[in-house]
């Protein structure tokens, strides 16, 4: 397939993905406010989400002042859900031969709803509804991903954008824990088990009292749950062998490579382990990894072995400020 | 007593497609049920209709990029719910002379870009040809595809107030609208699927395929199944929609310029498992944006080496290169010459009477008669740059008359044409409405015309311009099977 549609699909799976995953952070932890108790300020309360987001500074300076409103309404952050919409629908527009017609009108709907102040009426009258239909939209754009276009090239390609995203956005849940300040309460474990819609799933397997050590657990390695980082890593890993044709545990390329070093990783490393090297910072090394394999995912398959340099350190640059 | 939407239709002194000249509007037969299905609307009905098909529209990105807005407003292009039907007979006519007609064309430019017998005769004044800004010297002597020039042909048609149809002009280098001609035609059929249905209305849906089936016709390697691309200028062109859609029609990749690389005379295009060559672009871009380093060298659209590759006969385009010639308003002048010349044969569809400025005497005459012609660019489309004179002030009459003496190869005159009128769904009612027609020509091994076209209508009242980019409207035309 042409090298620019293949990076149009991964990133308008991405954004999809991080608008999703946004919105339920934001749900989440304006959910949790209310029990707060009287001795936290919402700037303190928000604090951490933002510093996640890597969002603190472009914060101060946006227009906006509720937090809540800035995540998802804000027209100068990138990563407003607003203006992850946007890019999507961006990027769909720029491959609408290879989508299903079901798949842009969804997308284009939200976009539509977005563009209007729709959105913003329906935040203030009913955020839960607001909520709902972000959500939904995004599950019924993975159902249409899965059952309306050929699970081809393309197809992986959205796959992986879409697992690069959710393993990072999972890592920076799990990190508002570490960045806290002092120590998890239960009510902070809920929240985030929340955030990645994976409470009752971690109710399954870890009965009885909450602990930072078997949330963290759960996120990073469980083997089954869709929004691991383990389980989205190893899709990735699957997904660019699919690509290349070379089995897995081989590799033809750096992103090939070092998926399978992080696959490695979460395979064979326990938790108290990396709890004993520190949560945040394994955390942060995992985040710099797989901004590292979106870039060589660039680099393999969307320019030509002969381009400039340059041209990859320029895009390097770019990904990157995305991600943030 | 039901009122009927028609009740206060005024046909004016204009050719009414749907009402004879009598004044208690009795529809024209081929538009009987279609006059009955609209009486029976009620006013919500009509409103939830028209509802219904512009949301329709907007949902799945059936749009036009409206330029010089910041934001890159996308905008739906207005449809009208009344459809415009043609009888078989009529159409018929039509499609004979359109076909002649993109015969004609072809030969000549074949012909002055080989011996030029045309100008040689006389039949044609070499300068005329010559000093048009879409000539291409460098295409002379060049052998193209199936000596084919011009693939994909959109010319104007237009009705006076008897009814009889005219030419008003060729479109040889990269006519838009076909999309909305199939997406209309998606459209009337969920809104009035019974009528549709009763009518029996010639289908339209194998455009995309004619399409494909003409580039495929064109492509230097015969070894293999041809790879045709469609080129745009990308996602901010005002015709974006309509790449992407004729592209996802007919199952073919849509590129741009950055996607496409030029190797010692071969055109790649860049995929994820390496550079795969291509053998036809079917390009909606004009020639000047095509290759920096033969054409502008500003452009950032284009591929450099591509003209290279055109040239050594590795990719074919379509349309090829120096259409533009063909479709210059003083070139259009002479196309009834050239029907006569190449084919030996009168035309079967008439020009409008056109005054060519650099004639010293047609100059005279227009310049005494402003006020009742249109003037117009030889080289503009979209429906810029015109002067009508009828609603035209003094001062812009002036300004018109500086223009013309100034260059008056570029500028031609025609008297103003009524174009037929056709009732439209307006702010509260149903009032006629100027609409012109465009068919889409295909060229390849034969020739092809999906039956009708685009009809546009101009939706200000008493407007004369059509184009979307001047306040314009579509119809869905239906051609009727006998």
């Amino acid at each position: 397939m042409l090298s620019r549609v293949a990076d149009n699909l991964y990133w308008m799976s991405r954004f999809v993905e991080r608008a999703e995953s946004i919105t339920r952070m934001v749900e989440v932890t304006k959910d949790t406010y209310l029990e707060s108790g009287r001795e936290i300020n919402d700037d303190e309360f928000w604090h951490s989400t933002l510093n996640a987001l890597c969002a603190v500074e472009i914060f101060e300076a946006d227009k906006i002042v509720k937090v809540d409103e800035f995540l998802l309404f804000s027209k100068d952050w990138s990563n407003s859900i607003r203006n992850c919409i946007f890019s999507a629908r961006e990027n769909a527009r720029m491959v609408r031969d290879q989508l299903s017609d079901e798949i842009w009108i969804e997308l284009n709907n939200l976009y539509l709803f977005f563009l209007d102040d729709d959105a913003q009426k329906v935040f203030n009258n009913r955020p839960s509804h607001f909520f709902l239909k972000v959500i939904r939209f995004s599950l019924v754009f993975q159902g249409l991903v899965d059952a309306t276009v050929h699970h081809d090239e393309g197809w992986r390609f959205i796959s992986i954008g879409k697992y690069l995203e959710r393993a990072d956005q999972t890592s920076r849940i799990l990190d508002t824990l570490s960045l806290k300040y002092g120590e998890s309460s239960r009510t902070d474990l809920i929240s985030v088990l929340r955030s990645c819609s994976a409470l009752s799933a971690y109710r399954r397997q870890f009965r009885g009292e909450l602990s930072l050590r078997n949330v963290a657990s759960f996120l990073l390695f469980s083997q089954d749950f869709p929004r691991s980082i383990r389980f989205a890593i190893r899709r990735i890993d699957s997904n660019l062998h699919e690509i290349s044709g070379v089995p897995r545990g081989n590799f033809s390329n750096e992103a090939e490579r070092l998926i399978g070093s992080v696959l490695a990783m979460v395979n064979f490393t326990d938790i108290d382990t990396l709890m004993a090297s520190g949560l945040h910072q394994s955390i942060d090394d995992l985040q710099t990894k797989l901004i590292d394999v979106g870039q060589r995912i660039f680099e393999a398959y969307v320019l030509l072995p002969f381009e400039n340099e340059n041209i990859g350190q320029q895009r390097a640059a770019q990904s990157f400020v995305q991600q943030q | 007593m039901n009122q009927s939407p028609f009740d206060d239709y005024q046909t004016d002194v204009f050719f009414d497609e749907m009402f004879g000249a009598s004044k208690n509007h009795v529809p024209k037969d081929h538009y009987q049920k279609v006059f009955e299905r609209i009486n029976r609307l009620k006013d919500h009905e009509i409103e939830e209709k028209r509802r219904q098909a512009d949301s329709s529209f907007l949902e799945h990105g059936i749009t036009f990029t409206v330029y010089g807005d910041e934001e890159g407003t996308e905008k739906i292009f207005p449809f009208d719910l009344i459809p415009r039907i043609i009888p078989n007979a009529e159409w018929n006519q039509v499609e004979q002379g359109l076909s002649q007609r993109i015969l004609a064309l072809n030969l000549f430019l074949n012909d002055i870009y080989h011996d030029g017998k045309i100008l040689s005769d006389g039949v044609i004044p070499e300068e005329i040809i010559k000093s048009s800004p879409y000539f291409r010297p460098d295409m002379v002597g060049f052998e193209v595809p199936k000596d084919i020039y011009v693939h994909v042909c959109g010319s104007d048609l237009i009705r006076d107030e008897s009814g009889t149809y005219f030419v008003l002009e060729d479109n040889a280098r990269c006519p838009s609208g076909a999309s909305y001609l199939l997406e209309n035609r998606a459209i009337m059929k969920k809104t009035f699927p019974q009528t549709f249905r009763g009518m029996f209305v010639r289908p339209v849906e194998a455009y995309p395929e004619l399409l494909l089936k003409t580039l495929e016709n064109l492509s230097p390697r015969k070894s293999q199944k041809p790879v045709c691309v469609v080129l745009t200028p990308g996602v901010y062109n005002s015709a974006y929609f309509e790449h992407t859609f004729l592209a996802r029609q007919m199952g073919i990749e849509i590129v741009e310029g950055r996607d496409l690389i030029a190797i010692d005379g071969c055109v790649y295009m860049r995929t994820t498992h390496g550079l795969v060559q291509v053998d036809v672009i079917y390009r909606r871009l004009d020639d000047d944006f095509l290759d920096p380093t033969f054409f502008d060298k500003d452009s950032m659209l284009g591929v450099p080496g591509l003209m290279n590759a055109y040239l050594q006969g590795n990719v074919a385009l379509a349309n090829g290169i120096g259409t533009g010639v063909a479709d210059d308003k003083v070139t259009y002048a002479y196309v009834p010459e050239m029907i006569k010349y190449y084919l030996g044969q009168d035309p079967i569809l008439s020009n409008v009477q056109t005054y060519l400025c650099w004639r010293e005497e047609d100059r005279k005459y227009v310049l005494e008669n402003l006020e009742s012609l249109v003037v117009k660019p030889a080289n503009e489309s979209g429906g810029y740059g015109l002067m009508v004179g009828s609603a035209s002030s003094k001062k812009e009459r002036q300004e018109c008359k500086e223009k013309i003496l100034a260059n008056p190869r570029d500028f031609i005159a025609q008297p103003i044409i009524s174009l037929s009128r056709h009732p439209t769904f307006c702010e509260e009612k149903i009032e006629g409405r100027h609409i012109d027609l465009r068919p889409f020509i295909l060229y390849g091994e034969d020739i092809e015309i999906v039956p009708g076209g685009l009809t546009r209508v101009a939706l200000k009242k008493n407007s004369l311009v059509v184009n979307s980019s001047q306040g314009g409207g579509s119809k869905d035309t239906w051609v009727l099977e006998n």
